[in-house]
């Protein structure tokens, strides 16, 4: 008898090891019957010319290279639906990315599946005119950080939409909208990814109507240094965002590494931002936090041990050295949030992080809805006017005001002081 | 006693069951980067129409005379070469210049001549089946054509068939398995892989234009290829009429040729850095990033790659310090990147697949003798 209880206590210990040390990642698994069809599409991409539709047929298709398409107008490709024509890059061969568009004008994707590209799936730079409209971008399989980087990445782009796509299992980010300017992000899905959307160092961005969840971090609304344009004038409005506690996969010096699971909204280091009228929900760590890029910079591993081989991929880094930049401006301003609904069905904060047991010491162990790191500038001041913070009508909500620049020390909930209205 | 409860066999399950855990971690990660079975399609069918206005054969240019095999040039198309050649798995090659009538190349010191509009300048790929006999039985692969035409350079490739009888136009690109018995009488084989249209600019960019690499003042200043006629190429082509505003002898520039001995060992050892490595590593080309340019008039020792780190090698750097590092060639980045196979490593990224151990030893050399002059 003793015997027995002894093996059944063990056994329970064991289970519970494995469960604490096994993070629970999400697995995306299509039934996929891949077909050889690649030198009709290979030819298709290098033959188009100007004002040409490619028009692929219904299959799931497997490629040892990458597709190319370079200084062309008016192109369309055109799938029978996201569902029915796959472009599968598993294993590729040659060069990183699945669909590669560079230096276009007016050119449209749509109604396909991008599947499993060394790199990214999709990326396009240095275009303008750009629509990606209800495309899937995924890599297989359990979530891991063999999974390429950015599911659908322009770049250096002007006037782009992206909409009614699906964007699941980046190491990176699933939607990264990177140094452009006029941007749509509208009715997409992103799931399983480290970051969900994110918009970085883009001018003119309206993002709307998107559901993020079960990402490690859900929309990212960031400014990095050491880039060739820095932006402003974001909006995001009538989006869901949440249960964004996925463990982090993002390879290890990346920007993203550093987002704490739990995350809903980080907006970072950004000017002119409107974010009303979405609903944050279930986040271990906080909805929704407005940083410095301080904050990031100095969760940089000390020993400098930042892994190769995120610079082959493309991934961005971690600048330590951004002071250098003397264009760059590392803090938020005007920043409203306005109307939105916040919420959390998680009661305590995560553990797996410094910010969740800051909360149990300093914060009642009360998940906030909205932190503010409080970091500025030498001389400037809380609230003045190239800082301001505007939090209004969005309920009763936890309001964390961290002042990490002192050590947590003025560390305070009081909201009063952020009841403004800015104009943008 | 509490102990009294914990006995080896509990001990011994505990350890198997942590055991049992740590394998089950280690295993996770399976390697997604295998590519899976695919069913090829049968039959072809196009996506778009090819309304391509491109001539579908190499015969339909009329460069060379029947039998074309023979590489015998027509009027208008002239054979030349270069001091110091890109290597290409050990490919030879055979260029030629079409030059309409009436139409002249202008001499420039710097960078590639100017061509007008209707020039095409000719590259064929091939291998010897014995390199000892290079000019009897060979294999012609691919013939490269760079057209000018609108004031730009427009790339087309042809691959030639079996019968080696002609060559067909070729946008996607092919891999092709080839033998040849090098100089020391060994079989060789190399599984040769020709571009994709696309392809071209990897190595043929300056900016978004598509330029040349070889025809330059430099390349071109050596004795006429054909071994009857003893003259300069470029004066050749002066002579010829087609070469326009050739200064004189003294003021030319010139590329040592790599394998030339007579030549002093860091002047071989540039020219071999400019043919293989400068047209990506210059200011302006698509390696421009990495801070290191190798253009033969390089005169800056870092830009040289001497105790430069790597900017962007990711794991290409083999987890060395410096690119080259005066008397060190076996930790010197330079000389790891040229021994590599692996596509994620080697350098030049495409063009080949197997080492240059000529080069390398050339390189090598250079390296463990700039320390000497330090």
């Amino acid at each position: 008898m003793k015997k027995i209880i002894i093996g059944l206590v063990s056994a329970f210990i064991i289970v519970i090891i494995y469960k604490s040390f096994t993070p629970k990642f999400p697995e995306y698994n299509p039934e996929r019957n891949y077909v050889d069809f690649e030198e009709q599409i290979l030819e298709a991409f290098i033959l188009a010319k100007d004002s040409a539709t490619i028009e692929l047929p219904e299959g799931h298709f497997l490629f040892s290279q990458s597709l190319s398409i370079d200084g062309k107008k008016h192109i369309t490709i055109k799938g029978k639906g996201k569902d029915k024509t796959v472009l599968s890059f598993k294993g590729q061969t040659k060069g990183a990315e699945g669909i590669l568009v560079t230096n276009c004008e007016f050119f449209t994707i749509e109604d396909l599946s991008i599947e499993d590209a060394a790199g990214d799936n999709l990326k396009i730079s240095e275009s303008k005119n750009v629509t990606i409209r209800n495309i899937r971008s995924a890599w297989t399989g359990k979530v891991s950080n063999q999974n390429g980087a950015y599911g659908i990445y322009p770049v250096l782009t002007e006037n782009l939409v992206i909409e009614g796509c699906e964007a699941i299992g980046a190491s990176d980010a699933g939607i990264y909208v990177g140094q452009s300017k006029n941007v749509i992000i509208k009715n997409n899905k992103a799931f399983y990814n480290v970051a969900g959307v994110e918009s970085e160092n883009s001018t003119a961005v309206e993002i709307f109507d998107n559901e993020i969840y079960e990402n490690t971090g859900g929309l990212l609304i960031f400014n990095l240094p050491k880039l060739t344009r820095y932006g402003s004038d974001v909006t995001a409005h009538n989006n869901r965002i949440y249960n964004n506690n996925l463990e982090n996969f993002g390879v290890k010096g990346s920007i993203v590494s550093g987002v704490p699971k739990g995350t809903g909204v980080i907006i970072m280091a950004t000017q002119d931002v409107n974010f009303n009228n979405n609903m944050v929900k279930d986040h271990v760590t906080s909805n929704l936090s407005i940083v410095s890029y301080l904050v990031f910079a100095a969760s940089e591993d000390p020993e400098g041990s930042v892994d190769q081989s995120i610079q082959d991929r493309g991934i961005r880094a971690v600048e330590a050295d951004f002071q250098s930049d003397i264009k760059y401006n590392p803090y938020p301003g005007n920043v409203s949030i306005n109307n939105n609904i916040f919420k959390n069905k998680f009661s305590f904060p995560t553990l797996s992080n410094e910010y969740g047991w800051l909360m149990i010491f300093k914060n009642k162990t009360l998940i906030p809805d909205v932190v503010y790191d409080g970091i500025l500038p030498d001389g400037a001041k809380i609230q003045d006017e190239n800082h301001k913070i505007c939090i209004k009508e969005n309920g009763a909500i936890n309001f964390v005001f961290m002042d990490a620049a002192n050590d947590f020390h003025d560390f305070s909930n009081k909201i009063d002081p952020y009841n403004c209205t800015l104009n943008l | 006693m509490y102990f009294e409860f914990i006995d080896m066999r509990f001990l011994k399950f505990l350890f198997f069951g942590v055991t049992l855990v740590l394998l089950t971690r280690c295993n996770e990660p399976i390697d997604k980067r295998i590519a899976p079975k695919a069913k090829k399609l049968e039959g072809y069918h196009p996506l778009i129409k090819k309304e391509s206005l491109e001539k579908n054969k190499l015969s339909e240019y009329d460069f060379f005379k029947t039998p074309m095999y023979d590489l015998n040039p027509t009027e208008q198309v002239y054979e030349y070469d270069l001091n110091t050649p890109l290597f290409s798995n050990y490919a030879f090659k055979k260029r030629f210049v079409y030059i309409p009538k009436n139409s002249k190349i202008v001499y420039k010191d710097e960078g590639v001549m100017d061509f007008e509009n209707g020039s095409i300048l000719i590259k064929n790929f091939y291998y010897p089946e014995d390199f000892n006999k290079p000019e009897e039985d060979k294999k012609i692969i691919e013939t490269r054509l760079l057209i000018k035409e609108n004031n730009r350079w427009k790339p087309l490739n042809y691959v030639w068939n079996e019968e080696q009888t002609d060559a067909t136009i070729n946008y996607v690109g092919k891999q092709e398995l080839v033998n040849w018995i090098d100089l020391e009488e060994k079989k060789q084989e190399v599984s040769y892989s020709i571009p994709n249209l696309n392809q071209c600019k990897n190595c043929h960019a300056k900016g978004k234009e598509i330029v040349p690499i070889g025809p330059t003042a430099a390349q071109w200043n050596k004795k006429y290829v054909l071994p009857h006629i003893n003259q300069n190429q470029l004066d050749f082509f002066h002579e010829k009429g087609f070469l326009k505003k050739l200064v004189e002898p003294s003021l030319r520039p010139k590329l040592p040729a790599w394998d030339d001995l007579l030549k002093p060992l860091d002047q071989r050892a540039k020219a071999y850095l400019d043919s293989n490595c400068a047209h990506c590593h210059n200011i302006e080309g698509s390696a421009k990033n990495s801070g290191l340019y190798l253009g033969y008039n390089q005169t800056d020792s870092r830009k040289r790659g001497i105790f430069k780190p790597p900017i962007a090698a990711g794991k290409g750097s083999g987890d060395f310090v410096y690119d080259i590092v005066p008397g060190s060639p076996e930790t010197s980045i330079l000389i790891y990147r040229m021994k590599s196979n692996d596509p994620s490593i080697r350098m030049p990224e495409i063009g080949r697949s197997i080492a240059h151990t000529e080069g390398i030893d050339l390189l090598e050399q250079y390296i463990e003798e700039l320390v000497e002059k330090k």
